[in-house]
């Protein structure tokens, strides 16, 4: 029996907060602070996201337009099973894989901007703002943005500006006006450049930028990642992954995703870990952004600025800057509080990839199964192929479920860059 | 049973006597609970208000224990200090054996299960062995086990508060945060952090709060009209409690 997509779409957001070991240290002001950026909030996010913010329930109800929005761009996306990819490992693990890249802005980062272009709209914003690193999330708010009639502003960390300017070109095309952080114009920028001109950005200095740039037009600004409201709206994508599972009949062991932020990760495996399924989670960062074996758990600014709260989370520092010839992603600084909060009380294990690594496993995963995986994913990749070799070694049919966050059609140069610096 | 009137003051804000004022003005306007704030050095889940009373009194507020004594002495309903404790826990034992012999009721630290949450049970067992009131401060971000596990420890009620930080009005649906947590609460429940709104404030006993803290609303009431403003909002909210 065929069974629909409107039934294995999620009619609820699950938020984890309720169901965590611990409890997650809430937002709050800086000592001596000269102004209240929690009470900044209020100007800078559409009210309804900031509400979701902070009214902890474990189930939001998802609007039936969001809901429609979602089934329009091609939600559930697909679970598949990377048979090639066990068989070139010989491994007697089974290897699934949500495609978070089939939606049509190739990552899961629209699953958030939706909603939070949804709900601004649904105020009579019209102009909304943001940052984005690689362009995967600046074009995410582009499209969303475009669906509901509103304008963007997207800072683009300068590098990938440079680097990318196929993404820039996607943005442009959704109507997005694009400019490459740190820009001149908000002061937080100037003040940047006046420092060091040949700044390269990053995503700390840009998301300080868009949201000084919203306050002063009296803009929204939309968030990509870290805030616990970004992992609750992408909560769709492990629901999905636990229905399609069960169609299959498939128990996971093994969840693994990658962090940037931490949103497609919380997204995927928060509603496992809440449901009490799966034995091992495994969070995947990069070894040139060494937030889990280098950053410090505390209270830090999720941007360069501090403009938003100070939270806590696993952090290299706000105004960490990221080696600028890496071109493997997951360059934010700070790891999402809850998830930070569940690495710590050991629930969540991680790993950390170097790029030499991470482009093996890309190479491998493309040669078996045809996908051209996001860097980013990569991560996730080479550890699934690790616990796939180590399920071969300890004879155990292993169920391994990931999170292929993003196709890598648009990182080429990522890719080129890697083949020039990597293969000799 | 009414509901409970959880009345918030600075401790000597803004000068002694009207400090002394108010706090008469708390007891005869109808609260059924004193809280105390004592200036603590990082007010870290306060608003822009009650972190603005902190420093004012603390610029010439060098000895609580004489002020302490003064109001435990005129008012006879219970008093709760609220203080972090970060700032105490080199001296904590001085500390609640002095609240202890002045006749405080008990203590709530905003802090103790959310940045000691290890320890908590130790802290809670201390308190409690000074002879003083363990009040234990939850809060949305709190999961839901451990809610229902300090709601039978807490003393006197168990205080949730329902924003991030007090005074600043964060767009949050008090009703649906008391009905997540109501079931789990064996105990009073009190809701505070920024409820001086009177619909939150029915919302709020609807949804089955047990009494509400105000604080905030009383400062700026002080700050624009004086105490006998602040002492009017006392009358105002015990009237809305009044409807239930």
């Amino acid at each position: 029996m065929a069974i629909e997509r409107e039934e294995i779409l999620p009619k609820y957001w699950y938020n984890i907060i309720p169901d965590l070991p611990k409890p997650l240290p809430p937002p709050r002001d800086p000592p001596d602070a000269e102004f209240s950026r929690i009470d900044l909030l209020r100007k800078i996010m559409p009210k309804e996201v900031l509400r979701q913010q902070f009214t902890v329930e474990r189930f939001i109800k998802i609007p039936e337009e969001v809901r429609e929005a979602y089934l329009n761009i091609g939600r559930p996306t697909p679970l598949m099973r990377a048979k090639r990819l066990e068989e070139m490992l010989n491994t007697p693990a089974k290897i699934y894989f949500k495609f978070e890249g089939a939606t049509p802005t190739g990552s899961h980062k629209i699953n958030t901007a939706l909603p939070q272009a949804y709900f601004a709209k649904a105020e009579g914003v019209n102009h909304v703002v943001t940052e984005t690193g690689a362009g995967q999330w600046g074009t995410a708010v582009a499209l969303a943005a475009r669906m509901y009639n509103m304008e963007s502003t997207i800072f683009m960390v300068k590098v990938s500006y440079e680097q990318k300017p196929q993404r820039r070109t996607i943005m442009e095309l959704y109507g997005g006006k694009v400019y490459a952080s740190p820009t001149n114009l908000t002061e937080y920028g100037k003040k940047v450049l006046a420092e060091n001109p040949s700044h390269p950005g990053s995503l700390g200095v840009a998301m300080s930028e868009a949201i000084e740039y919203a306050l002063t037009n009296n803009y929204r600004y939309l968030v990509g990642s870290v805030l616990d409201v970004a992992i609750l709206h992408q909560s769709v994508i492990g629901q999905e992954a636990m229905k399609q599972l069960d169609i299959l009949g498939e128990e996971p062991d093994i969840l693994i995703g990658c962090v940037g932020g931490g949103s497609n990760f919380g997204g995927f495996a928060f509603p496992f870990l809440g449901a009490k399924r799966g034995e091992k989670f495994i969070a995947v960062g990069s070894y040139e952004i060494p937030k889990f074996s280098q950053g410090d758990y505390m209270y830090d600014f999720p941007d360069s600025a501090g403009l938003l709260p100070m939270v806590k989370m696993i952090t290299l520092g706000k105004d960490y800057v990221p080696p600028p010839i890496y071109a493997g992603g997951l360059r934010y600084h700070g790891a999402a509080p809850s998830l930070s909060l569940l690495i710590k009380e050991g629930i969540v294990e991680w790993r950390e990839y170097s790029e030499p690594e991470i482009f093996e496993a890309a190479r491998l995963f493309a040669e078996a199964q045809g996908i051209v995986p996001a860097p980013e994913s990569a991560h996730a990749i080479k550890a699934v192929i690790d616990e796939a070799l180590k399920a071969k070694k300890n004879h155990e049919r292993k169920v391994i479920v990931f999170n292929l966050s993003g196709h890598g059609l648009l990182d080429l140069p990522n890719y080129e860059s890697m083949m020039k610096r990597l293969l000799k | 049973m009414s509901k409970m009137l959880v009345s918030y003051a600075t401790l000597g804000y803004p000068k002694e006597n009207e400090y002394l004022e108010f706090i008469d003005g708390c007891v005869k306007g109808g609260s059924d609970i004193l809280e105390i704030g004592v200036p603590p050095k990082y007010a870290k889940y306060d608003g822009p208000v009650i972190r603005r009373s902190y420093k004012q009194v603390s610029s010439w507020l060098k000895d609580i224990w004489p002020l302490l004594k003064e109001t435990r002495d005129r008012v006879k309903i219970p008093i709760i200090i609220l203080t972090y404790l970060e700032d105490w826990l080199p001296v904590l034992d001085d500390f609640l054996s002095n609240l202890a012999k002045i006749g405080i009721d008990g203590i709530l630290f905003p802090d103790l299960i959310i940045d000691y949450v290890d320890d908590y049970e130790k802290y809670v067992k201390k308190i409690k062995d000074h002879g003083l009131k363990a009040v234990i401060f939850t809060a949305p971000s709190v999961p839901d086990p451990m809610i229902q596990r300090v709601s039978k420890i807490s003393d006197i009620f168990l205080y949730y508060g329902v924003r991030p930080t007090t005074g600043v009005p964060i767009p949050v649906s008090v009703d649906s945060l008391i009905t997540r947590i109501r079931i789990l609460v064996d105990n009073k429940l009190v809701v505070g952090f920024g409820l001086s709104d009177v619909e939150d404030m029915r919302k709020a006993l609807r949804a089955g709060a047990d009494g509400i803290a105000i604080g905030t609303a009383y400062i700026e009431a002080i700050e624009k009209g004086g105490v006998q403003e602040a002492i009017n909002l006392v009358k105002y909210f015990r009237g809305v409690l009044n409807e239930f």
